[in-house]
């Protein structure tokens, strides 16, 4: 029997991304950041579309649709409305838009045959809605059979959230808000006048906040946010500058906040922590309520979540603990990359009637979502041999013993093992790793591996049938999207700080708060991954055999680069990421490197002005 | 990203790293390549024994056989397979090898091997490579390194093979010495006029024009690299466990008629009357197809063959072919 191949696209916004599915089957999903080495590279994903074909080893020919994740003319529509609505202040913004409209996206049809040589079976573009692609990015993987979808981001085409039923094989939008009212977009112009980076530094102020008091929360719901009981807001756009200026905040956002945008890059202050702290307590109340709302009209008992909103994991910790759901499944793609796998899925059951595989309230059909590329150890080999860069090719169970013994002694391992992760996060494919037992681990791990503020915590993997045992937590949480107390029996007395400066955080982050120091943020929380042997064997064997030499079954688990370069993809990028850095051991599959016995490093490429940071 | 498709090998100088999946980014859109479990271009797993019931060809050749620009499905070799009852074709095809390291590769991987025909596909391009002991390749990060060779030539009056086990390290053309730099194949006669005209948009019409010859190597019998290309395939004949054929696969110059295939094709028809060994020449079939399907048999700006080409290779091919076969 023929198969049915669908390509899913998204692009021209940020991380952008391809997906395949074969049949309603993942067959691979992939950011085109990890093939460019362009942090959220938003161009067309020529590389990621050619690893999708690859996976599924067809010819473009053989695709049956190809889905665009939005609707580029409703874009468009938006665009233009709102410059008129704005007036003449808008001509700066309405001009760029038009000239990246005219140029790129209603020509995505074009840009599909030209890259890979045809536009498959239909002979023409699905466009799937930014929203609806959301949406069935989070139900369709998801082990249930019907639920409550929310979609919360900035915005794609005119809606910012977006409240769903999934039932069967098929998905009704039941309410929408719309830009300029935006929940993402809120999040972003604090994340922008704290100093970070929009849609890529949010994540920041995030692990910033608990550093914070929630001093400013009357602030925002005073003049920046109007909140309804069933999550429903409007935003004063006096507060911001996105309609007709292009940038974030407005004069009126930093009068209220007492002055300028802070520099990136410069000091950290009181001030940043509470404005994190007040922003995500916002956040959370907000979500919590729509979550409240969307329980009411679907009557569902599970819950799926999207967007780039999804991926606050502080937020989703707390909607956890709300039961307002029974349920709650989230999509580790939850950003516009993920749209690209959500398109597959509209074109698969809406366009096509495929039928959805009954879930089981517990597994997933996202295969952990290691959906990306593997190397094979000839190709390992190959790469090494032709560079001659020294290595120890070991049995399987003797690199576990190796490694799990350097992480003991307080070595870094760069570890590199099957398919690439889709999404963000690195989950044991492509992860730096160490012992979250000694107390010095955070501090070298973001200053010599990752070259970044020592404020930010690293998560913990942990094997899944011990995660209760050092967390409160006792569900999976295979995509470190959830952030859980680390249990009582673990924490160790806080001393208050004496004659500290209110605006330094070392001090704080230098206490020492649990037997597993590097992972415990400093509200006593840690950002879960549980690891499964079901999805991922080689990272979980890993865990076991730390834990035989230790007793500890946790280690870090931090994505696999430096700051502001995309999470490494192939065997070259790997050894780039461990020679830069002081990364210890490499393990490439069953291939280990040493530091010590590498050759000098003539690194030719400027990387850390090629890297911005977030 | 582009996978590593080559490993180093110490007599040939490299091959494909085996049981490769992928896909390789192309002006076409792209094409699937997969490799065996002996690290060759081929759909059919490698194995000594025949399968009863079936007869099997070995093709030797460069990239026209590896099959650049297209997907395994596609190639000429494979065309043939379809169009062959109970015949299994294995690819032994090598992009950017010679003659030379085609005929090592018989002798490394391919002498055992039960079959009933060898193929040796000389791409007439490959007469060039045989003189020459470098070549320019593109490293990961696309610097244009010079890798050494392995190749034949008559000293003190015996036919002798040079540069092995090769050397498996890059080098630049400032580490060789005077007489070594001429001997690296830069990719065809005129390299700097060559590269003017193409920048210039120029090639086609200039070829037309100057009735460009890009292998003036076959104008004579006695020239020194038409004797190390039939004392290559005369050495191969005597090793041969089963008949070896050869089929010089022409340029798009000699296809399109922008240049004078009657020297090469003269050098050829030698092998028979010299050497007996059976040739199919292509070449009269695929003039046949009007010019404007012959335009279509090489992609836009790459000169490998299209699904097109090979198919009208291997149509081309077929008639002979099946015939010694049947034999």
């Amino acid at each position: 029997m023929a198969h049915r191949y669908i390509l899913g696209i998204s692009a021209y916004y940020h991380d952008s991304a391809a997906a395949i599915i074969m049949d309603g089957e993942i067959i691979a999903a992939a950011q085109e950041e990890r093939f460019s080495r362009v942090k959220h590279d938003p161009r067309f994903p020529v590389n990621a579309i050619n690893y999708c074909l690859e996976e599924a080893f067809i010819e473009a020919s053989d695709i049956d649709a190809v889905v665009f994740y939005d609707h580029p003319f409703l874009t468009f529509d938006r665009i233009t409305k709102n410059c008129a609505f704005a007036g003449e202040s808008s001509y700066p913004v309405f001009n760029s838009a038009i000239k990246s409209m005219m140029g790129i996206k209603i020509w995505v049809e074009k840009h599909v045959c030209k890259t890979i040589g045809s536009a498959g079976k239909l002979g023409k573009i699905i466009f799937a809605g930014h929203h609806m692609s959301h949406a069935a990015s989070s139900y369709y993987p998801s082990p249930y059979n019907n639920a409550a979808i929310l979609s919360l981001d900035g915005v794609g085409e005119w809606s910012t959230t977006t409240i769903a039923k999934g039932d069967g094989n098929k998905i009704e939008l039941l309410q929408e808000i719309n830009y300029p009212n935006s929940l993402g977009l809120l999040y972003s112009a604090f994340t922008y006048y704290c100093g970070f980076k929009v849609n890529s530094g949010e994540y920041k102020l995030m692990g910033l906040a608990p550093y914070g008091n929630p001093t400013y929360v009357k602030e925002i719901y005073d003049h920046l946010i109007d909140v309804k009981d069933d999550g429903s807001y409007r935003l004063n756009m006096e507060y911001f500058g996105y309609l007709d200026t292009g940038k974030t905040t407005s004069a009126k956002f930093h009068e209220l906040f007492g002055g300028d945008p802070r520099q990136p890059e410069s000091a950290i202050t009181r001030k940043e922590m509470d404005l994190a702290a007040s922003i995500q307590v916002v956040t959370e109340e907000i979500v919590i309520k729509i979550a409240r709302h969307a329980q009411k009209l679907t009557g569902s008992e599970n819950l799926c979540l999207s967007g780039g909103v999804a991926l606050n994991c502080v937020a989703n910790g707390k909607l956890l603990k709300e039961n307002i759901f029974k349920n709650i499944w989230i999509q580790p793609a939850a950003g516009d990359a993920g749209g690209a796998l959500g398109a597959c899925y509209v074109a698969e059951y809406m366009h096509f009637g495929g039928t959805k595989k009954t879930g089981d309230n517990k597994n997933d059909f996202q295969m952990g979502s290691y959906l990306g590329p593997k190397f094979s150890e000839q190709e390992i080999e190959a790469y090494l041999d032709r560079n001659r860069y020294p290595y120890h090719k070991m049995e399987y169970t003797e690199k576990n013993k190796t490694l799990a013994r350097e992480m003991d002694n307080g070595k870094i391992v760069g570890f590199f093992a099957g398919r690439m992760e889709f999404g963000p996060r690195s989950l044991g494919g492509r992860s730096i790793i160490g012992d979250p037992r000694n107390p010095g681990m955070q501090s070298k791990m973001n200053l010599k591996i990752k070259y970044r503020e020592s404020f930010r915590p690293f998560a913990p993997a942990v094997l899944r049938e011990d995660v209760n045992k050092y967390f409160d937590l006792d569900t999976d949480s295979p995509y470190m999207l959830l952030v859980a107390p680390v249990q009582h029996s673990i924490r160790k007395p806080v001393e208050p700080l004496a004659g500290a400066s209110v605006d330094d955080m070392i001090p704080v982050i230098n206490q020492i708060r649990s037997d597993l120091p590097s992972i415990t943020h400093v509200d006593f929380s840690a950002r879960i991954q549980t690891v499964h042997t079901e999805t991922n064997k080689a990272f979980y064997d890993l865990l076991a055999e730390f834990k035989a030499q230790t007793g500890c079954s946790v280690v870090i688990n931090t994505s696999f680069n430096v700051r502001g370069e995309p999470i490494v993809c192939s065997p070259k990028d790997a050894y780039l990421c461990f020679m830069r850095t002081d990364i210890d051991v490499l393990a490439l599959e069953n291939y280990l490197l040493f530091k010590e016995e590498q050759p000098n490093f003539d690194d030719k490429e400027n990387w850390q002005t090629k890297y911005e940071l977030d | 990203m582009n996978r590593q498709l080559f490993e180093y090998h110490p007599t040939i100088g490299y091959k494909f790293i085996k049981s490769l999946k992928t896909r390789v980014a192309h002006e076409a859109g792209g094409y699937l390549l997969r490799t065996n479990n002996w690290g060759f271009r081929c759909e059919n797993d490698f194995q000594i024994g025949k399968i009863p019931g079936k007869k099997r060809i070995l093709f030797f050749g460069d990239s026209f056989t590896a099959g650049d620009g297209v997907s395994n499905k596609f190639r000429y070799t494979d065309v043939l397979e379809t169009m062959l009852p109970d015949t299994e074709i294995y690819n032994f095809g090598l992009s950017g090898s010679g003659t030379d390291q085609q005929f090592l590769m018989y002798q490394e991987y391919g002498k055992d091997i039960e079959c009933d025909v060898i193929v040796l596909s000389v791409l007439v391009e490959n007469i060039r490579r045989i003189k020459s002991h470098y070549r320019y390749y593109y490293n990961d990060k696309n610097e244009k390194v010079i890798y050494a060779k392995p190749y034949y030539d008559f000293k003190d009056g015996a036919f002798q093979l040079f540069n092995t086990p090769v050397p498996s390290q890059p080098l630049t053309m400032e580490e060789l010495p005077k007489e070594e730099q001429e001997k690296v194949d830069t990719g065809g006669r005129f390299g700097f006029a060559r590269s003017v005209v193409n920048a210039l948009g120029l090639k086609e019409i200039t070829q037309k024009i100057t009735k460009y010859q890009p292998v003036p190597e076959y104008n004579e019998s006695n020239t020194p690299e038409w004797q190390v290309m039939r004392e290559i395939i005369k050495q191969w004949k005597g090793m041969a466990q089963a008949k070896l054929i050869v089929i010089p696969l022409p340029l798009y110059q000699f296809v399109e008629e922008t240049s004078d295939a009657s020297n090469y094709q003269s050098r050829f028809a030698e092998l028979t009357t010299e050497l007996d060994i059976p040739v199919i020449d292509p070449l009269p079939e695929m003039r046949k197809y009007t010019m404007d399907e012959r335009r279509n048999f090489r992609h836009k700006t790459d000169v490998h063959p299209t699904a097109e080409g090979h198919k009208a290779m291997a149509e081309a091919i077929y008639p002979e072919l099946s015939k010694i076969l049947e034999q």
